[in-house]
């Protein structure tokens, strides 16, 4: 496996709501390798959303903190940097596409001020450290920051070619103005007639466009780490198929390592190579996808995948997991699972749980959660 | 009117320069006042305020043959065709002074307004980002706040008239004693629309991208923020000048006759004791104020509109009824005018469908 881009090691975080304390996120421990596709699944409520917002440090603190643990990404401990210096890794370090598509476009700009914003503020970021393969220098030195006054390079193509960027790893077939690049990356989304699209106000979009729209902002920025958030939930299914199937084209052709927040086993399989299995608030189960798919090492992963609707089993109860998803101000001791395990015994409700370990006789990188990953085949 | 050779937003838009773009919101802007006529009749009234105000500024004597302070050797003189709103019981001309008038009361109303919009936004906006608990910008919101809550709590005429009475008498100090009653509702305003605005998804959605949190205020949050604010401001003149009267009136504005202000006019004839022998010496003032105030609460409300992006492309579309696609450089060209129905309303999403369908 290649190096990571990001590394979360034991991430814990809390939501303090009055005198309450709950721990929506507790010691979650994975990788992104880099030029992959991670997938996280769970039920709603399992705190996906919450890590993925963690990352890049967007969840408002307060009421979120984050407890413990670290998110490693180009050497430093994303943890530790102070709020007001993360601007400058999100954006071109670690970008973001959300769940709700009809509302994080800004009404009130037309779709060229604010995809020419994104390319904007990568711009003046390559021209504020001039290499072009980041990783040359220390992390966050961006002490020769940029001259370019803002405003004027959303309007106008006022920034000059640089040779750095004429060398950039994505080549762009424009002309080098912010505008050209623009419709690159319109077209890039596979949106038709982009020279209309950028006059045009979000509202004026339908929910697909506005989330291909979203899609090419995120991209332009040219992130090492792309965290889609549910990016198609909100979109019907024959346009959540186009924007998957161009969301792994663009992975190929701009190359950026992407986690992939879904509770739809269908879309993760469609996408991820690897694969986390998320449970009140805790990774039960991480692999590559299809390990996880065809031998599932932890009872909650092989639940899961019996509750998801198959087109072969057309009569009869969509299947269910009996019980339901524990109260996280009062998880059940041990492994959370147990009280709605088929295979539970007394030694899973002792605390602190099983830990997340490697699976004897599995395939590398398959770790899971479960003291008896062996028998969990076994389950009807 | 202009539509119908307006460029509109040019089909080479997207890099358009601020210039066009203005000209495309002035455009929609008076397709705005076509489809709705009291913001027309407002609109016209603002012009005309604004011309005469100009006018007045510059050649007096094109409106009035007198010059300020001029007196006649008519007095309590009932109005007639030399003397529109008649004459006061030394001379003047009631309808030269409240043409005289027009520039000061608008120059203070719009000082007023427009000071208590700028620092009372400031405040609002800062106080509405930065809140909080905690850090220093949650402690600065919690002082801009209190601070605002005590100027509340006062009666603001009342104060506006304490304060005016130990600054005296003079247009600065009118403005000084409004405008520190003024700027409070302004904080209120802007941090309440603020505070809604900066939770929603495209303020994540922007920090998201890197956008830094001041560029997110001053860009994302106050493009947002400014369309009721800008609404409110519009109305607020008239208030301002309401206010600006009632102080005249009761003796404590500009210093009339030597200044010529509405407010102060009214008070100064009403004070002699004549209004029940000479009713027109305050007829003049009285219907200039109602004239303004009427003026801008009806520009007001079509404002609205016009920064409403989402109205704004609606009257930009069906405005015109045809105009548009027999101009080439129109916006939407050819493209826009089949998705809109020819009664005016506009179909759901007008332009989803707009050759622009998923590959």
């Amino acid at each position: 496996m290649s190096e990571p881009v990001v590394q979360i090691q034991n991430l814990s975080i809390d939501y303090v709501i009055g005198a309450g304390r709950f721990r929506a996120v507790s010691g979650v421990s994975f990788d992104v390798p880099q030029g992959h596709v991670v997938g996280i699944v769970g039920e709603t409520g399992c705190g996906k959303s919450t890590l993925a917002q963690a990352i890049p440090r967007l969840l408002p603190e307060p009421p979120a903190t984050i407890g413990e643990g670290s998110v490693i990404f180009r050497g430093t401990d994303l943890v530790q940097v102070p709020l007001w210096k993360m601007p400058r890794i999100r954006g071109t370090g670690i970008n973001m596409i959300f769940q709700e598509p009809l509302n994080s476009l800004n009404p009130a700009f037309r779709i060229y001020d604010q995809v020419a914003e994104a390319i904007h503020i990568r711009r003046v970021r390559e021209r504020g450290n001039l290499v072009v393969d980041r990783r040359e220098k220390p992390p966050f030195d961006y002490s020769r920051r940029p001259t370019a006054t803002s405003g004027e390079a959303l309007t106008r193509s006022v920034l000059p070619p640089v040779a750095a960027e004429k060398a950039a790893r994505h080549r762009t077939d424009s002309d080098g103005t912010i505008r050209g690049e623009v419709l690159d990356y319109l077209r890039l989304v596979r949106i038709n007639d982009p020279e209309t699209i950028l006059n045009l106000y979000p509202h004026e979009l339908s929910g697909g466009m506005r989330q291909r729209v979203m899609i090419a902002m995120a991209l332009s920025e040219k992130p090492e780490l792309l965290i889609a958030d549910e990016p198609t939930s909100a979109l019907d299914v024959t346009i959540q198929a186009q924007v998957l199937t161009l969301m792994k084209e663009l992975i190929e052709e701009v190359h950026t390592s992407i986690l992939f927040i879904s509770h739809d086993l269908g879309v993760i399989a469609e996408t991820a190579d690897e694969l986390g299995v998320m449970y009140a608030g805790k990774l039960v189960e991480f692999g590559p996808v299809a390990e996880l798919f065809e031998h599932p090492r932890h009872p909650y992963t092989k639940a899961l995948l019996g509750a998801a609707p198959t087109r072969y089993k057309s009569e009869g109860p969509l299947a269910t997991i009996a019980g339901n998803v524990p109260n996280l101000s009062h998880p059940p001791s041990g492994c959370r699972f147990h009280p709605r395990c088929p295979i539970a015994r007394p030694r899973c409700t002792v605390m602190p749980g099983p830990p997340l370990e490697l699976v004897a006789g599995a395939s590398e990188g398959h770790r899971s959660a479960c003291y008896f990953p062996e028998e969990v085949a076994s389950i009807p | 009117m202009t539509t119908r050779s307006a460029p509109g937003g040019p089909s080479s838009a997207g890099g358009a320069s601020p210039a066009r773009r203005a000209w495309g919101g002035f455009v929609v802007f008076l397709r705005v006042l076509r489809a709705n006529p009291l913001t027309l009749v407002g609109f016209l009234l603002v012009v005309l305020l604004a011309g005469a105000a100009l006018v007045m500024l510059t050649v007096p004597h094109l409106l009035t043959p007198y010059s300020v302070n001029q007196l006649t050797l008519d007095y309590n003189q009932a109005p007639s065709w030399h003397h529109p709103f008649g004459t006061d019981g030394t001379g003047l001309d009631i309808y030269a002074m409240v043409l005289y008038a027009i520039p000061i009361d608008l120059a203070i109303a719009f000082a007023i307004a427009g000071a208590a919009l700028f620092w009372g936004g400031a405040l609002g906006l800062v106080a509405g980002f930065w809140d909080k608990p905690g850090t220093l910008g949650g402690a600065l919101s919690v002082v801009i706040l209190r601070v605002t809550d005590i100027f509340l709590s006062f009666p603001s005429l009342i104060l506006a008239l304490a304060i005016a009475v130990s600054l005296g008498r003079g247009v600065p100090q009118l403005i000084l004693a409004v405008l520190l009653t003024w700027w409070p509702f302004y904080v209120r305003l802007v941090r309440g629309e603020t505070l809604a605005v900066k939770h929603l998804p495209y303020v994540m959605a922007a920090r998201a991208a890197g956008v830094t949190e001041g560029r997110i205020v001053l860009r994302h949050v106050l493009r947002n923020v400014v369309e009721p604010v800008v609404v409110y401001f519009t109305l607020d003149i008239g208030t301002v000048l309401v206010t600006l009267s009632t102080i005249g009136f009761i003796g404590l504005g500009v210093n009339y006759p030597f200044t010529p202000e509405w407010g102060s006019m009214i008070s100064y004839y009403q004070s002699a004791g004549l209004i029940s022998a000479y009713p027109w010496t305050v007829l003049g003032p009285g219907l200039a104020i109602f004239l303004t105030v009427l003026a801008f609460s009806l520009l007001g409300d079509g404002l609205r509109d016009v920064l409403d992006p989402r109205s704004r492309r609606v009257l930009a579309g069906t405005g015109t009824g045809g105009a548009s696609s027999t101009s080439p450089s129109e916006r939407e060209g050819a493209t826009a005018e089949p998705s809109l129905n020819r009664s005016g309303l506009p179909e759901p999403i007008p332009t989803a469908s707009r050759g622009v369908s998923s590959p």
